[in-house]
């Protein structure tokens, strides 16, 4: 379980800093939107496909996934916990919450890898 | 620290153990239809937690933050799928881009940028109370034990998150309407 190998006071600290790193980084994501040449413009296949080629932002965009995927799925586990308590629904609610937090990295790693890499 | 426990994480614990009837007195917990008296084994369950009716505005930021959360979850999957019909290339990119880009589409969007925005804000806001920032000093509980954390400056943190988030959604709606 993953409260047995990590404090519960030590994942609210880790959910806290992706929350504040993920801010920081969306903002930035959300700006490239609407400096793109406006947010229509910015939505275009080959707009994206750039910004998907762009080494640095292509990076931005990983760290930005696996922040939200931290965030999101320990916030999920955190609603979970507190509708309902017992060693094995915490176990399996956990253990749940950490494989669809890697299925999640992993499906939107190949899309930012793929792409970045000229396979489209 | 305990305070801000009163105040933002209140509700799972006020669920589970009803311990603000005990405060409120004989006859309270009669008052909500949900919650559930003590021979009921104090348990008033969903229902319990996620009732505004007894709690205030801090009742309501605590549901809001999470129904904000699960619903940026929602679509930050959604966005994760979405953006991938990139790999089909153009033809597959534009196809699910005349999806969003609708009426619905900018609308749905503009609740996910306000629930952005609450989340954010509110987020920053719970940070801070369990830093100790804005929650007053160590005090005796004395009666009607007013958890120091439910003070004016956690309201308006609230209301701000509520309003931030409002005027997120406008400008967004102006944005993607091209108004």
């Amino acid at each position: 379980m993953a409260t047995a190998i990590l404090r519960e006071s030590t994942i609210m600290k880790i959910h806290y800093g992706t929350a504040l790193a993920a801010v920081a980084l969306v903002a930035v994501h959300v700006l490239m939107r609407l400096t793109s040449g406006g947010f229509a413009a910015s939505l275009e296949y080959e707009t994206v496909l750039a910004n998907y080629r762009f080494l640095p932002y292509a990076l931005m965009l990983e760290i930005i996934l696996v922040l939200l995927s931290i965030h999101g799925f320990n916030g999920l586990r955190v609603i979970l916990l507190e509708l309902r308590q017992g060693p094995r629904y915490e176990k399996a609610v956990s253990y749940g919450c950490l494989a669809a937090m890697f299925a999640l990295i992993a499906y939107g790693s190949r899309t930012i890898i793929m792409t970045n890499m000229g396979m489209v | 620290m305990a305070s801000v426990d009163q105040e933002e994480g209140d509700a799972g614990r006020e669920a589970g153990t009803d311990s603000q009837d005990r405060y409120d007195g004989a006859g309270s917990s009669s008052s909500s239809g949900s919650a559930k008296t003590a021979a009921d084994g104090n348990r008033a369950g969903v229902g319990g937690m996620i009732n505004p009716g007894r709690y205030g505005i801090e009742r309501v930021a605590y549901w809001l933050m999470r129904l904000s959360g699960l619903g940026l979850l929602a679509y930050f999957i959604g966005h994760i799928y979405e953006t991938s019909s990139i790999l089909q290339g153009k033809m597959g990119w534009d196809e699910f881009l005349a999806i969003t880009q609708t009426t619905e589409g900018h609308i749905l969007l503009a609740i996910v940028i306000g629930m952005c925005v609450f989340h954010t804000v509110n987020g920053i806001r719970v940070m801070l109370g369990h830093g100790g920032v804005g929650v007053g000093r160590a005090a005796r509980p004395d009666y009607p034990y007013i958890p120091a954390s439910q003070n004016y400056r956690h309201k308006l943190g609230i209301y701000t998150a509520i309003v931030l988030a409002a005027i997120a959604m406008m400008y967004g709606l102006a944005v993607m309407f091209g108004v």
